[in-house]
């Protein structure tokens, strides 16, 4: 494993289309899949992310980056200074800019938290599905989702029917 | 408190939904868009998280998209929340024949498992039938989390017996029922639930503890406005948090409780009565970890260690002594010498107390006979001199017994790191910034004990007679509840 600064233990994370990026270990275990693939000892030289592409992983490292417990120079970690509900609500911003991506990269975004399995990241990324989902009208999702209405009339009567009441 | 008020709070007092539709509210519509859409690259566990976190209507609506959302929406455990039907706040009882209705359907229509079912909207005593029938469906289909709160008038609709069916429960929060007839509970357990919240219930004599004996893993128990005068016997080997509020209690056993680490009381009383001489009886049995207990009011409370019971002014053995307390709160009327001198035998009793916090209440012309020298002559306190590190005092005055023991308190406490004067809300009390500040800069003249000590003074910004108790703040295991 590379190392740059001493104490930091650097990774290596490649797209499959051949970019590299080197981060903090502390930084890629905020994905659990990197973690178990770290604490496995899998991960000597670099590590792999086989369906995420470079644009993808890169904002996903800007993401972790920002969410990791920040360590200041002297070790002391940024929270025993800086108040928690402060931290919370800078960090509330930074999502919501961080998240304001077309929908195709939204997508892109929860199948790559949740392939490395990234809690906060898989989070913020479906609220905007979930929202989407809440807000519309049945026509309105489907074409939104580009979900195909596979149903027959006549099932989607009766499962209309069936769930009448969460039209009402 | 009116019947709205005590909704407001024991809505304060509840769980969180883990579903919210807020977002949903703040949302605004999205540019029209025109990519390639990706969803339908999504996994089905990815959609199934997805489902389970939407307001379960807006769930319910995606069954009809497409054939494999319906699968997603059938397997997605589900979140019943019934305040996400209701576009506004209170409901009225106007609101409640929609609301019975859509649960009814929601409760039948989807097979569960339920992972949280909050149902707080509806004056239930119309629809004992309906009632009764989403229990049989609740404890069918393997609810986790419920919270089942009745709007009241009356306030007593019974609360059947089913709910004693529904073994999957790992949280249960009750409000305004009668509690159900625990002849029903037969073999009847609940092998999972780890929180019990039970909120102005009326009970029988027995209710709780037969309970508390069939929740083998139960490890917090929450009683707020049980009026009734009863007794409670606590015996478990799992309960680690006791917290009970706004009620009247004849006594509060602590018989065996290996696990015990918080006993918090709150305004209990002896008696509905404020002018009677009841007394709640405290009685500490086998509570070897009982490390936080208050508010211990000098005046309204018997406190027992086993079979002894603590006097003012008796001298401390090894029998009345609660050494395992390290957290200790006091509600007194400082003006009144009763209360002082019990006061000084408490801190005598918890020898390891390291933090005290005090909340002052204001005595009647009646009873107020306060003794001068009585600080003064009261002489060396362990807990005081060696351990006590934090000190706050809440709705603190500046009135002479309070001072008298703020001079002992300081000149004597060697361990102290820090220390807070709470007053009143100046909003409520006619204290000025200058009254405040004379009496801190008097307290500050005086030779502490200790060198290098924090020292804040303020007024609260609590509401007028302080602010109600927060029992999700007191059964947070890292935190201590009453330093806020």
């Amino acid at each position: 494993m590379a190392t740059r600064e001493a104490g930091k233990k650097m990774i290596m994370l490649k797209s499959p289309d051949g970019m590299e990026f080197e981060v903090e270990e502390a930084v890629a275990m905020e994905s659990q899949t990197i973690r178990k693939m770290i604490e496995d000892d899998c991960a000597d030289t670099a590590i792999l992310i086989p369906n995420i592409n470079s644009k993808i992983l890169s904002r996903v490292i800007e993401y972790c980056n920002k969410h990791v417990p920040t360590t200041g120079a002297t070790g002391a970690a940024a929270s025993d200074t800086v108040a928690p509900a402060a931290l919370a609500e800078d960090l509330k911003i930074w999502d919501a800019e961080f998240i304001k991506v077309n929908r195709a990269t939204r997508f892109d975004l929860i199948q790559a938290a949740s392939y490395l399995n990234i809690k906060g990241l898989l989070d913020l990324t479906s609220q905007t599905t979930i929202d989407t989902i809440s807000d519309n009208s049945l026509e309105e999702i489907r074409s939104f989702l580009s979900t195909k209405n596979d149903y027959l009339p006549e099932e989607e009567q009766t499962i209309r029917r069936e769930n009448q009441w969460a039209f009402q | 408190m009116d019947a709205e008020q005590l909704l407001t709070y024991i809505y304060t007092c509840l769980p969180e939904p883990p579903v919210s539709d807020t977002a949903r509210l703040a949302a605004r519509r999205a540019a029209p868009y025109h990519d390639v859409d990706r969803i339908s690259g999504l996994s089905d566990a990815l959609l199934h998280d997805i489902v389970s976190r939407l307001p379960f209507k807006d769930a319910a609506r995606t069954a009809v998209l497409a054939t494999r959302w319906r699968r997603v929406w059938l397997s997605a455990p589900l979140v019943v929340v019934d305040n996400h039907l209701l576009d506004h706040w209170p409901p009225t009882r106007a609101d409640a024949p929609a609301v019975t209705a859509a649960v009814s359907r929601a409760l039948a229509a989807h097979p569960g498992p339920f992972r949280c079912v909050h149902l707080v909207s509806s004056h239930m005593d119309g629809y004992p039938a309906q009632l009764k029938r989403w229990l049989r469906l609740l404890a069918a289909k393997g609810v986790q989390e419920l919270v089942l709160v009745n709007r009241p008038c009356p306030r007593q609709v019974p609360l059947p017996g089913t709910l004693f069916r529904i073994g999957t429960l790992t949280r249960l929060y009750v409000g305004v029922w009668k509690f159900p007839d625990v002849a029903c509970l037969g073999d009847a357990s609940f092998p999972n639930l780890r929180e019990l919240g039970i909120f102005s219930v009326a009970m029988e004599k027995g209710d709780i503890k037969a309970v508390v004996a069939r929740s083998p893993v139960l490890e917090i128990l929450n009683i707020q406005g049980s009026v009734k005068g009863l007794g409670l016997h606590l015996i478990s080997q799992s309960l680690r948090c006791v917290q009970i509020c706004d009620s009247v209690m004849e006594n509060i056993v602590v018989v065996d409780t290996p696990r015990l680490e918080r006993l918090i009381l709150y305004k209990v009383r002896g008696s509905l009565n404020p002018a009677s001489v009841l007394r709640t009886g405290i009685k500490i049995g086998n509570a070897p970890k009982l490390e936080m207990l208050g508010y211990l009011e000098p005046g309204k409370y018997v406190l027992q260690a086993g079979d002894t019971i603590i006097m003012p002014g008796m001298k401390p053995s090894a029998s009345t002594m609660f050494t395992s307390v390290t957290i200790l709160s006091l509600n007194v009327r400082f003006g009144v010498h009763d209360d002082a001198n019990m006061v000084a035998t408490f801190l005598k009793c918890f020898p390891n107390a390291s933090s005290l916090h005090i909340r002052c209440e204001q005595c009647d012309e009646s009873t107020g006979k306060f003794e001068p020298k009585f600080w003064e002559e009261v002489g060396p306190i362990v807990s005081v001199m060696l351990r006590i590190g934090v000190m706050t005092i809440r709705e603190f005055r500046g009135e002479e017994g309070e001072m008298a023991f703020l001079k002992y308190f300081f000149t004597n406490a060697r361990a102290l790191k820090y220390a807070a004067m709470i007053f009143p809300n100046p909003s409520f009390s006619s204290i000025s910034k200058n009254y405040a500040c004379s009496k801190a800069n008097y307290l500050t003249s005086l030779n502490w004990a200790t060198q290098g000590c924090g020292f804040m003074v303020y007024g609260s910004s609590d509401p007028e007679g302080g602010r109600p108790w927060c029992f999700k703040t007191g059964a947070e295991f890292s935190r201590d509840p009453f330093s806020w």
